[in-house]
């Protein structure tokens, strides 16, 4: 069976280096001899309804509307779900997945409604390294690290856990201490950097919740990445 | 304080600081000036034909093409340095006040203030770009910045505009002179959506053309350049050869001789001079590090990733990444995964600087070999004698320049 990636509208929500965590699971399934396929679907384009993993990466206001309002038309995103797809959402991508997300103007924008988070507009942004401490355990990894660029803030309207607790950064912000949403089917963080690079055992997780157990890879880059990172951060 | 004297001051305490080495003093120089008259560029400006260049790429080597053509006929100021802050911009206005024309680069965010400044008689809008986006603005935000402050343009005031750029066409539209230049650079990473109204921009599939259902849409162009010939709307013809190497060289050398043909600068002769214009300000320069001469090529955002890769990829087999990620750089690297990695390919491949191990994990899922180093010298144990590229983001980029024999 080909494990089967789509990127959602690169062209619209891939503004801080969103391919590389597409790019990432792809070649660690491919390291492992793991048959898989990327499709990366362009606006006005067929978005495969029943594939195993999807990406949503992170755009600017006007992006993000246009990109949730794609989604929205169909209604694909639950479909997906339904289907038993899963979901790893950064930034805009994670915020289109809420209630409701502000844009330019003082707009108020409703989300595609399939997590109880809203995201309000807040000043400054918040810009810089995000250090995290997985709220599930990850193999050799301690802490989760990315980059986060965001003026929106997160808060759950239920009871949801988070991808971690923050160490250093803002996440989900409004004052919580944690960043991201983790649900059977769903991650969404606002950890770019891109987060699967730089996190390598968190792309194992994510892939092993579909896959089962796999076979550990011999990729030190990766690791070695890692470790810098957090060790820049603390 | 009369300005003459605060520019003799300034000029002082510039020379000071060369003197010591602990800079080039341009900007000591201008941030004296303007503390002490906060209006001198104003001054400084008034009698003189202004001509203002900005973009996200190519400006410090835009300027020098212009300045280098419209100086062979006539005295002209510039700032030679890529300082293009107030302090850059009233430091150039400060030098030879006798030289009727000034030709200065100006930081994408700085337009506002030089506009009011300088009243410039011509500005040259290069094009707008993803850039460092953990301290700099969305492109949009900078494409509102531009729109908003080319209405105060003095009214005869001309901009020249790249009709390829969808958001230098949004910002440079609604005004009255504008001459619109193409070198039919394609697509636009940032331009998915349309500037004018937000609906989805719709690109033809080569990428040379843009409209939007809102009535937005590529200009027709005046001046085009294609194949290395520049074609103006009088029928104008000239054949352009660039010394610098690459697309963007060419046409940051066209686009050159068209701004100089607005000062009556006879396309041959501004040629001519751009022709001569091998290296600016390091760009292009060679060092000699350890046994291996490196070609030294600055890149330090996706748009000019992507060019330098393709200039390099036409030059030697040995090519040394080095990417740092201080403030000047950016402090986010994921933009490595805007860029495809893929034209160095089969090429000897090392990478250094602070974030080496972030650009090794992006080429080893591109697939690409690489080493490690540690340092320029380490990789020319690895090159050996001979040529190679070194490509470095903006703060190694600057380290290395002040190498460069000039």
């Amino acid at each position: 069976m080909t494990f089967t990636i789509v990127h959602l509208f690169p062209e619209l929500l891939g503004t801080y280096g969103d391919r590389g965590n597409v790019e990432v699971v792809s070649w660690r399934l491919s390291q492992r001899q793991i048959e898989n396929e990327v499709i990366a679907v362009g606006i006005g384009e067929k978005i495969p309804k029943s594939a195993d993993l999807y990406f949503l990466g992170g755009g600017e206001d006007d992006a993000q509307i246009a990109a949730m309002e794609i989604l929205a038309r169909k209604n694909v995103m639950a479909k997906v779900l339904n289907s038993g797809g899963h979901v790893f959402a950064v930034c805009a991508g994670f915020q289109i997945l809420g209630d409701t997300f502000p844009a330019s103007g003082g707009r108020v924008i409703s989300g595609l409604g399939l997590l109880p988070i809203e995201t309000v507009s807040v000043t400054p942004r918040s810009v810089g390294e995000v250090l995290l401490k997985p709220t599930f355990s990850i193999e050799g990894e301690e802490f989760l690290t990315g980059f986060e660029n965001h003026s929106g803030q997160t808060r759950f309207t239920d009871n949801l856990q988070p991808l971690g607790i923050v160490a250093k950064g803002i996440g989900n912000g409004l004052g919580a201490g944690v960043d991201g949403v983790v649900t059977p089917q769903v991650i969404g963080t606002y950890m770019h950097g891109p987060a699967l690079v730089r996190n390598p055992g968190l792309a194992d997780w994510v892939l092993e919740r579909k896959l089962g157990r796999l076979e550990p890879l011999d990729a030190s880059i990766f690791q070695h990445l890692h470790e810098e990172r957090v060790r820049a951060s603390r | 304080m009369r300005l003459r004297v605060i520019i003799f001051l300034a000029n002082g305490l510039g020379w000071l600081s060369r003197a010591t080495k602990r800079g080039s003093g341009v900007m000591l120089t201008g941030r004296m000036i303007l503390k002490l008259e906060p209006r001198a560029a104003e001054i400084l400006s008034r009698n003189r034909r202004v001509v203002l260049i900005s973009g996200t790429n190519g400006k410090t080597t835009s300027t020098a093409l212009i300045h280098a053509a419209i100086s062979t006929s006539h005295k002209a100021v510039t700032n030679f340095t890529g300082a293009n802050l107030f302090a850059g911009v009233a430091t150039a206005l400060s030098q030879s006040r006798s030289a009727p024309i000034a030709v200065l680069e100006v930081d994408e965010m700085v337009i506002p203030w030089a506009i009011a400044q300088t009243r410039p008689e011509v500005i040259v809008l290069l094009n707008l770009g993803r850039d460092q986006l953990d301290r700099l603005s969305e492109v949009r935000v900078v494409a509102q910045k531009w729109k908003d402050a080319v209405q105060n343009l003095p009214k005869k005031s001309l901009i020249l505009a790249d009709a390829d750029d969808p958001f230098v066409v949004w910002a440079a539209k609604d005004w009255k002179h504008v001459i619109w230049f193409s070198s039919g650079s394609l697509g636009h990473i940032d331009a998915s959506t349309c500037p004018e109204c937000g609906e989805v921009l719709w690109w033809n599939d080569k990428g040379s053309d843009f409209s939007c259902t809102c009535g937005f849409a590529r200009p027709k162009p005046d001046w085009v350049l294609s194949k290395g010939m520049l074609k103006g709307p009088k029928k104008q013809k000239i054949e352009v050869v660039s010394g610098i190497p690459g697309k963007a060289g060419i046409s940051n050398a066209a686009r050159a001789i068209v701004a100089a043909s607005h000062f009556d600068i006879e396309l041959e002769k501004s040629s001519q001079a751009v022709k001569k214009i091998s290296s600016v300000d390091g760009r292009f320069g060679n060092i000699v590090i350890g046994q291996t001469k490196y070609r030294l090529m600055l890149s330090k955002n996706p748009a000019s990733w992507r060019e330098t890769l393709s200039t390099s990829k036409a030059g030697p087999d040995g090519v040394l990444l080095v990417v740092n990620a201080n403030t000047q750089d950016g402090k986010d690297t994921s933009w490595l995964w805007d860029v495809d990695f893929s034209p160095l390919d089969g090429r000897i491949v090392i990478v250094s600087g602070d974030r080496r191990s972030d650009v090794s994990a992006r080429l080893t899922v591109a697939g690409i070999e690489h080493a490690i180093a540690k340092d320029e010298r380490s990789a020319s144990i690895m090159f050996g004698s001979g040529n190679a590229d070194l490509i470095a983001s903006y703060t190694a980029f600057h380290r290395l320049a002040k190498l460069v024999k000039r």
